[in-house]
């Protein structure tokens, strides 16, 4: 049987092409506090059974990924039961696997990236853990290098993670030695430094040397204090001699993340939480 | 058409979105690994009307926005034309070659990225020309690559010659 001319789209079928299109169109209009509930609803509806498929198939990934050492773990754990006093340090053992969560102690999640294949990925992502797990919008969302972003909507199992790549995250930093403080924010998209963020409101006086560890400052009572967020990279520009831009190389790349931690308790304004990262997390 | 090839038929797009959502993040970067969804979409316009194809793919552009708000109706937008212009391409072109679905799987997926990314507006410069120029054509040739498999194993199945869709 041969396609034939029958296949042409009829006035039904362009009505409801333009239909659509229409549609569309209207959606990408939506202001964020009606769009959210929209995506939202799809996601703990249509989407939820897909989600639990993926977030199944990831934590089976990391099963196997991590077999042998389950294996070794278990070897030892059979030969630990031997001897009564290793029982004692066993959970400690464990416990040390789980590197940056025993580092942070208390107050956080961890959570699969669900990863989808649309360009802008790495500005929004979904991750596994929701309400239900404890997390809150705004909650801050790290990976053992550093800063990754910030929930920016919370679902039953699920959150949406807005990262430092988007365009409208900011957050307030401090240089590691408290010396310079500034607000970070993506450098944009166009020209050969995409995927860097840059230090804004640096005083003209104040010098930043190449190499200098950029933190999160703790103000604003949504970053706690002390999360590495990249290292100076260079100069990015002057604003008529009274402020300087400085570009920051971020401590992570979004697309490289499979797992991350979401912290969830609220920190005091004192705390901070520079010992809980690599001293090395942010690279050379 | 007997009843069961309409079944098999679903079941190979059930499939297609079954893979999407588990093995997809093993076959490379997200920005490589072929679109098992948009596949699903594609195989389907081969045998769809335009219109009915256009609607699938608001459907499932409006679902994928849902897990990347950051373009928001973006893909709804880039999927309803996807699908509206591959199945009516298929009337025009008149398409049996394996090679030529193959190419229209190419330039589908391409054409997808650039939808979203042009009408999302969140990248620009060279960072538009690296997704367009290196990612998508890469993203666009391994979905191609699949969904030549796809069609060479379940071509019985699929029965891509039909106009009673």
């Amino acid at each position: 049987m041969a396609l034939g001319a029958d296949r042409y789209a009829s006035r039904a079928d362009t009505l409801l092409f333009l239909g659509c299109v229409g549609l569309s169109v209207a959606a990408m209009s939506l202001p964020d506090n009606w769009r959210d509930p929209i995506a939202q609803g799809l996601r703990q509806t249509v989407l939820a059974p897909f989600l639990a498929l993926q977030q199944q198939t990831e934590l089976l990934s990391a099963a196997r990924a991590h077999y042998d050492a389950v294996v070794a773990q278990r070897d030892s754990a059979a030969l630990a039961a031997t001897f009564l006093p290793e029982l004692r340090n066993e959970n400690g053992r464990l416990r040390s696997l789980l590197g940056l969560g025993v580092r942070l102690a208390w107050g956080y999640v961890p959570a699969e990236v669900l990863h989808q294949p649309e360009p802008t990925n790495p500005l929004t992502f979904v991750v596994s853990a929701g309400r239900r797990n404890g997390v809150r919008p705004l909650s801050p969302v790290v990976s053992p290098e550093g800063l990754v972003g910030v929930v920016a909507t919370v679902d039953a199992k699920t959150s949406v993670v807005l990262t430092w790549a988007h365009p409208e995250f900011r957050v307030s930093a401090i240089a590691a030695d408290g010396s310079v403080s500034g607000i970070v924010a993506p450098h944009g998209a166009a020209g050969p430094e995409v995927w860097l963020l840059e230090l804004q409101g640096v005083p003209f006086r104040q010098q930043v040397p190449e190499g200098t560890v950029i933190l999160t400052s703790g103000l604003g009572g949504v970053f706690p204090r002390g999360i590495p967020i990249g290292r100076v990279v260079g100069l990015g520009g002057e604003a008529k001699g009274w402020e300087r831009t400085y570009l920051i190389r971020p401590a992570i790349h979004p697309a490289a993340l499979s797992h991350v931690m979401i912290l969830t308790a609220a920190r005091g304004s004192g705390s901070d939480l520079r010992g809980a990262f690599q001293s090395d997390s942010v690279g050379p | 058409m007997r009843k069961t090839d309409r079944y098999r038929y679903l079941l190979v797009l059930v499939g297609l979105v079954v893979l999407h959502f588990t093995v997809r993040e093993r076959l490379g970067g997200d920005r490589i690994a072929p679109d098992f969804l948009l596949l699903a979409l594609l195989i389907y316009t081969i045998r769809a009307q335009p219109g009915r194809s256009a609607a699938a793919g608001f459907v499932i552009g409006l679902l994928r926005d849902a897990l990347t708000p950051a373009s928001f109706g973006a893909g709804a937008l880039a999927h309803t034309l996807v699908g509206y212009l591959s199945s009516w391409a298929k009337a025009v072109f008149f398409a049996e070659n394996v090679f030529v679905n193959g190419w229209l799987f190419f330039a589908g997926t391409w054409l997808r990225n650039l939808v979203v990314l042009l009408a999302s507006g969140r990248l620009a410069g060279a960072q538009l020309g690296w997704e367009l120029l290196v990612w998508s054509p890469l993203q666009s040739l391994t979905t191609a690559a699949v969904g030549i498999g796809v069609l060479w194993l379940f071509s019985g199945w699929l029965a891509i010659r039909r106009g009673d869709a």
